[in-house]
């Protein structure tokens, strides 16, 4: 049972690993020295002289009730000097704050792909592309407010407080203590609706996650929503989705105002007490108006920390969730490249497949499978729909590992051989087409440089394939458009054969190459594979018979194991499974 | 002259600030008095916080008297006046909230319907990475800055043009010193707002790049690996991340230089009202107290107004999220979903001197073609001979550029989009199940298709011997959290909703492909004997297919011809198809 998007966040939430991610992504941050050096120092000191400035403001005011214009201009002048220190600081702290964000970032990003080029093929059968897509861009992108705006103004308000009660301390024992009752009151009050904050925020998240996914839906499948006319069934659907979210969000919105405006409460009780208090003290002459005065503007400073610690919930929240998932998508185990380092770079003598199993869950997709492919020889799996024949051409291409038996290339064990050059050897046309965006050419010259313009003509040529694209507005520089959508599925299929064919490899895998190519085109394209394979090992996955004609033998899979196998004639003769297919492809109908 | 004029060109782009909310208030539309009084709370709001100060000067002057009783007069104003406050604050804030909220609400739907109504072709032209983040980041980032607008930057302009009124009532030197630094506020503001905005246009861009870059690796992960081409795309993966860093420290430095500078603007304001102020005192020996007051009005105001910086580049974000939205918000590019009326076309499907062109090149060429209602007919062609393009005029997922189609007698043109696309039912080469059962997507948003007509679509379509040997039948979910599918198993769902609602005439463009011949032949058949007065018209390659309809045509260079022996006639297009097996290379034709 795969979890669903609400079960993983809420666990997430829950269980430590969350508050574990976080602390790995705070080691990376501070590997990056020289800027996390220069934001903690500036955080510091733009703190250290925003408590001072107060200081300055009392002894300036107390400078005048003494009359004494020179400690006036004096405290004045470093009033705004701490301001420009800030100033100076302030800056440096933006931009280290943002370098260090972003680089995080796009190295969480950079890795998160790179990891996704060599996790196991069959993680891509058990998520679902749009949740990949979104942790990488939006996720990440929630850490950016947490990282860049949040965490730093968060350092820099406790240490603000922190300075500041030092300060006040050292100035006046007794009003301190006045001044600070208010702070329980404040912690007890915050860390209260906690509980509530975070159940809001669960709240809106999902919400807004069911439309995004709604939407994701709905974009991908317009086509078939207007073919069917439920277009409005689709938006009503919708509706109630983005009902849900508003009220979340209001829900979530009436507590936080609420808790905004007790704060303002609060710190005016805060401000009152100082006053009352002090002027108790100043009677009893063991302060000055001075002190009196910076106190109060303490009072106040303490409040933004708290108000911004208090958003930062919901932000914190949002950014461990996000980071957990990028962790996760990064510490996806990895097809293990050392343990399959030998290189192969020539195919000499046979594929040997061993008694090799294979399932993706329940039932076995292959059982127990023994085939022998020579060097040279030419071979076709066909079978009904579902009878195994993609998921053999999986395996042999190493998408996926099998789970009893295994594939010995010149007798070496596939799994110790290294993908990338075993990849060199083997060259696919898979059943499904998929075209980059980009020209016919560049799609068809893909990666490999070495690739020449004219080869990929010639090719054209020789394969009988100029007609097929001679109806696209540029030919064969036309744009594919995304996901080739501009291209006819037969010419996409075209594409992806001449792709596979431009590289000249010494093993070809075709699976379904030609299904939505014109049989004559096909026919072409059969005449010129004879001489282009002659010396080249291929294996054919078909259903259908039309490439019969290339292949020495023929294996008929039935339910995962194999039927029949044996020369084309033999099998005829047979009349077995084989037969009977046939005969209702090409026989009296 | 004209430089006076430059500059009001220039403040008049910097209140551009304010459009999103000229764009939001069209979807606002009946909650102007929330807007009204979400204003009015924050105009009172920012009164009562700037009276704190001056309740603050009033109670240093009453230390400074020793009078004990005026001090505790003032504390006790300070707590009402704050409460006040905080009553008036919940209702900007929550407001605030409620606005952007209610915002957010409708123009999410607003777009929705109208992503719904846009024609074929615009959903060409669009990838759909780009238009789910239209349709999500867009919208989210105008409605952050209404958010804000509503409660912090009107609350900021207002409380700067009350503290210049205390300031004022205080002493109008000090007001004056204010306000020489109010036009190098706004200076700042603009110059920020000018120099950051093609560069959240460019983040923007990079952003769409990640996406599109990613969705395709995923979607292409077989190709990339099967040709090796993992470190080729790692490189181009990390150029995109690197641009959109670029662009993003680009920003920072602005911000780190204009966000500071406006603090430090007011801090200077504050000090020459200091130095000034308390000379003044000192001179004339009177009470500190107002002094302090008017220091401390500007530490009320410096932290709204360092934050404004902030809200310029929301602001600015809220922008381009509109330029990018506007493709969605309005009709163009639409067509009619809506109208419907009771008649259901029905009779000989007509085609008359078709002719369509792409890009510029002539795909079908006056193309005339009848199918008498009920019969089964294919067409076949060449791949790239414009076989989908034809089918795809039937339902008029695109109109021709010349000539007509008919259902019966009536033209399809002038048939509701609604009756018509219920009539007509294709089921393209590419298929698309939604999440959730089987049953589900077999129905598709029909409520008056029962489970009986659901089992009778999946056996004519041959899934249901499948269907029914899940554990959960039916009701076995597919999609995002379901089962996954075979091409062929799916090929026959999306056949089995295409015949659930009885269409008079039915379009399977290669739509079999993945079926193996034995299975598509049962299903042509059962199609016949289920679906007694259907239409078929079917677009294949396949020699066995053809033999089974009706009639055949053939499409070459865009004009039809009809086929009259299809073991004669399709040279060049089917012929080869037939190659016996006779050895290798010694194939011949049937």
């Amino acid at each position: 049972m795969p979890q669903t998007y609400e079960d993983l966040e809420d666990q997430i939430i829950k269980t430590a690993r969350g508050s574990g991610s976080f602390r790995r992504m705070v080691r990376e941050i501070f590997q990056m020295r020289r800027d996390s050096a220069a934001l903690v120092t500036t955080v510091i000191i733009t703190a250290v002289a925003g408590t001072l400035y107060p200081l300055m403001l009392g002894f300036a005011v107390n400078a005048i009730i003494a009359r004494n214009v020179f400690y006036l201009e004096l405290f004045a002048s470093l009033f705004f000097l701490l301001y420009l220190v800030q100033f100076f600081s302030n800056r440096i702290r933006t931009i280290s704050s943002t370098v260090l964000a972003q680089k995080e970032i796009k190295s969480l990003r950079d890795r998160a792909f790179q990891s996704l080029q060599y996790v196991p093929e069959a993680f891509y059968s058990k998520v679902k592309t749009g949740y990949l897509i979104s942790r990488i861009t939006n996720d990440a992108e929630t850490l950016s407010e947490f990282l860049t705006f949040q965490l730093p103004s968060v350092i820099a308000g406790i240490s603000t407080v922190i300075v500041s009660i030092s300060i006040m301390f050292y100035k006046d024992f007794n009003l301190t203590l006045y001044a600070l009752i208010i702070i329980p009151v404040l912690m007890v009050f915050t860390i209260s609706i906690q509980p509530r904050v975070r159940q809001n925020y669960l709240r809106t998240r999902k919400t807004i996650a069911a439309i995004t996914g709604n939407l994701a839906e709905n974009i991908s499948a317009i086509r078939t929503i207007k073919a069917f006319n439920v277009e409005k069934r689709t938006e009503d659907n919708f509706r109630v989705l983005n009902d849900r979210n508003f009220r979340a969000n209001m829900k979530a919105s009436q507590l936080s105002s609420a808790y905004g405006a007790s704060i303002r409460i609060i710190e005016a009780a805060g401000i009152a007490i100082v006053l009352l208090a002090g002027a108790l003290q100043l009677i009893h002459g063991v302060t000055s108006v001075g002190i009196l005065v910076a106190f109060v503007v303490y009072v106040q400073e303490f409040f933004d920390p708290v108000i911004q610690l208090s958003q930062l919930y919901n932000s914190y929240q949002s950014s461990l969730v996000g980071i957990s998932r990028i962790y996760g998508i990064i510490d996806q185990p990895k097809d293990k490249e050392p343990e399959g380092s030998e290189s192969q770079v020539e195919f000499k003598d046979s594929i040997v497949i061993k008694g090799m199993s294979f399932s993706y869950g329940e039932g076995n997709a292959l059982e127990n499978i023994h085939l022998t492919i020579r060097k040279g020889e030419k071979v076709a799996v066909v079978g009904h729909t579902g009878a195994g024949k993609t998921t053999l051409s999986n395996l042999l291409l190493k998408f996926y590992r099998p789970e009893d038996g295994g594939i010995l290339i010149d007798g070496r064990d596939l799994s110790t051989i290294s993908t990338r050059s075993y990849r060199k050897l083997m060259t696919p046309v898979l059943q499904d087409p998929f075209l980059f965006r980009g020209s016919v050419m560049e799609n068809i010259i893909f990666v490999d440089p070495g690739i020449t313009r004219e080869h990929v003509l010639e090719l054209i040529n020789r394969f009988g394939l100029t007609d097929i694209f001679s109806s696209l507005p540029q030919g064969i520089d036309t744009n594919v458009g995304e996901m080739g959508r501009n291209l006819s599925e037969g010419q996409r299929q075209a594409v992806s054969i001449l792709r596979a064919f431009a590289r000249d490899p010494e093993i070809l895998i075709l699976d379904e190459p030609t299904s939505q190519i014109d049989p004559y085109s096909e026919r072409l394209i059969i005449e010129a594979l004879r001489e282009f394979v002659k010396d080249k090992t291929l294996i054919l996955i078909t259903h259908r018979f039309s490439m019969i004609v290339l292949v020495d033998r023929v294996v008929v899979l039935k339910d995962g194991s194999i039927a029949e196998e044996g020369t084309f004639n033999d099998l005829m003769k047979k009349e077995g499974l084989f037969s009977s297919l046939y005969n209702i492809q090409y026989g009296d109908a | 002259m004209s430089k006076f004029r430059g500059i009001l060109i220039r403040l008049r782009g910097f209140l551009g600030v304010f459009y999103p909310m000229i764009f939001a208030a069209k979807y606002l539309a009946g909650k102007r008095t929330v807007m009204i009084s979400v204003i009015a709370a924050g105009i009172l709001a920012s009164i009562t916080r700037l009276l704190i100060p001056v309740y603050i000067g009033d109670a240093v002057t009453a230390i400074e008297s020793m009078s004990y009783s005026g001090v505790l007069h003032v504390s006790m104003l300070i707590i009402i006046v704050s409460s006040i406050t905080g009553g008036l604050q919940f209702i900007v804030s929550y407001g605030s909230q409620y606005i952007s909220q209610r915002f957010e609400l409708s123009m999410r739907d607003s777009v929705f319907h109208h992503l719904m109504r846009k024609r074929f072709r615009f959903f060409e032209t669009q990838t759909s990475g780009d238009l789910l983040s239209r349709t999500t980041m867009d919208i989210h980032a105008i409605r952050n800055f209404l958010n804000m607008l509503f409660s912090q930057m009107l609350p900021t302009i207002f409380l700067i043009v009350f503290a210049l009124y205390f300031l004022l009532t205080i002493n109008p030197y000090f007001a004056l010193i204010f306000l020489f630094s109010v036009p190098l506020l706004i200076y700042a503001g603009m110059a920020f707002q000018r120099k950051q905005r093609s560069r959240w246009r460019r983040i923007r861009t990079y952003y769409g790049q990640m996406n599109e870059r990613l969705q395709e690796n995923i979607v292409g992960n077989r190709v990339v690996r099967g040709f090796s081409a993992e470190d080729l795309e790692i490189g181009r993966f990390s150029d995109t991340t690197e641009s959109y860093y670029d662009e993003y420290i680009g920003v920072a430095r602005l911000r780190g230089f204009y966000n500071n500078l406006m603090p430090l603007i007011v801090s200077a304001a504050a000090t020459a009202i200091l130095i000034y102020g308390g000379y003044i005192d000192v001179i004339s020996a009177s009470d500190v107290g107002p002094l302090v007051a008017a220091v401390n009005i500007f530490s009320v105001i410096s932290s709204p107004v360092s934050s404004f910086g902030r809200l310029i580049v929301f602001s600015e974000n809220a922008r381009a999220g509109i330029e990018r939205v506007s493709l969605l918000s309005d009709s163009t590019d639409e067509e009619d979903v809506d109208t419907r009326d009771r008649v259901r076309p029905d009779g000989d499907l007509k085609i008359q001197d078709v002719t369509f062109s792409r890009d510029g090149r002539k795909i079908l060429d006056s193309v005339s073609m009848v199918v008498p209602k009920g019969e089964f007919a294919a067409i076949t062609g060449k791949t790239g001979s414009g076989k989908t393009t034809l089918t795809s005029l039937i339902p008029r997922f695109y109109d021709p550029d010349e000539g007509n189609l008919y259902i019966g007698s009536t033209e399809i043109s002038r048939i509701p989009l609604t009756n018509l696309r219920s009539a007509v039912s294709l089921v393209p080469q590419e298929i698309n199940l939604l999440s959730g059962t089987i049953r589900e997507n077999i129905a598709f948003g029909n409520e008056e298709v029962g489970d009986d007509s659901v089992r009778n679509a999946a056996r004519t379509a041959e899934i249901s011997d499948f269907i029914e040997s899940l554990p959960d039948a039916y009701n076995t979910q597919v999609g995002e959290r379901g089962i996954t599918l075979s091409g062929g198993q799916k090929q026959r769902v999306a056949l089995a909703r295409a015949i659930v609602s009885h269409p008079s005439v039915l379009i399977l463009d290669d739509a079999t492909s993945s079926v193996d011949p034995e299975t598509e032949l049962k299903i042509f058949r059962n199609i016949r004997k289920d679906l007694r007065d259907i239409t078929v018209l079917l677009v294949t390659h396949r020699i066995s297919a053809l033999k089974f309809a009706d009639r055949v045509w053939k499409l070459d260079e865009g004009r039809i011809i009809p086929v009259m022996d299809i073991s004669r006639d399709l040279e060049g297009i089917t012929s080869g198809a037939g190659i016996s097996y006779t050895g290798v290379g010694n194939a011949s034709d049937v």
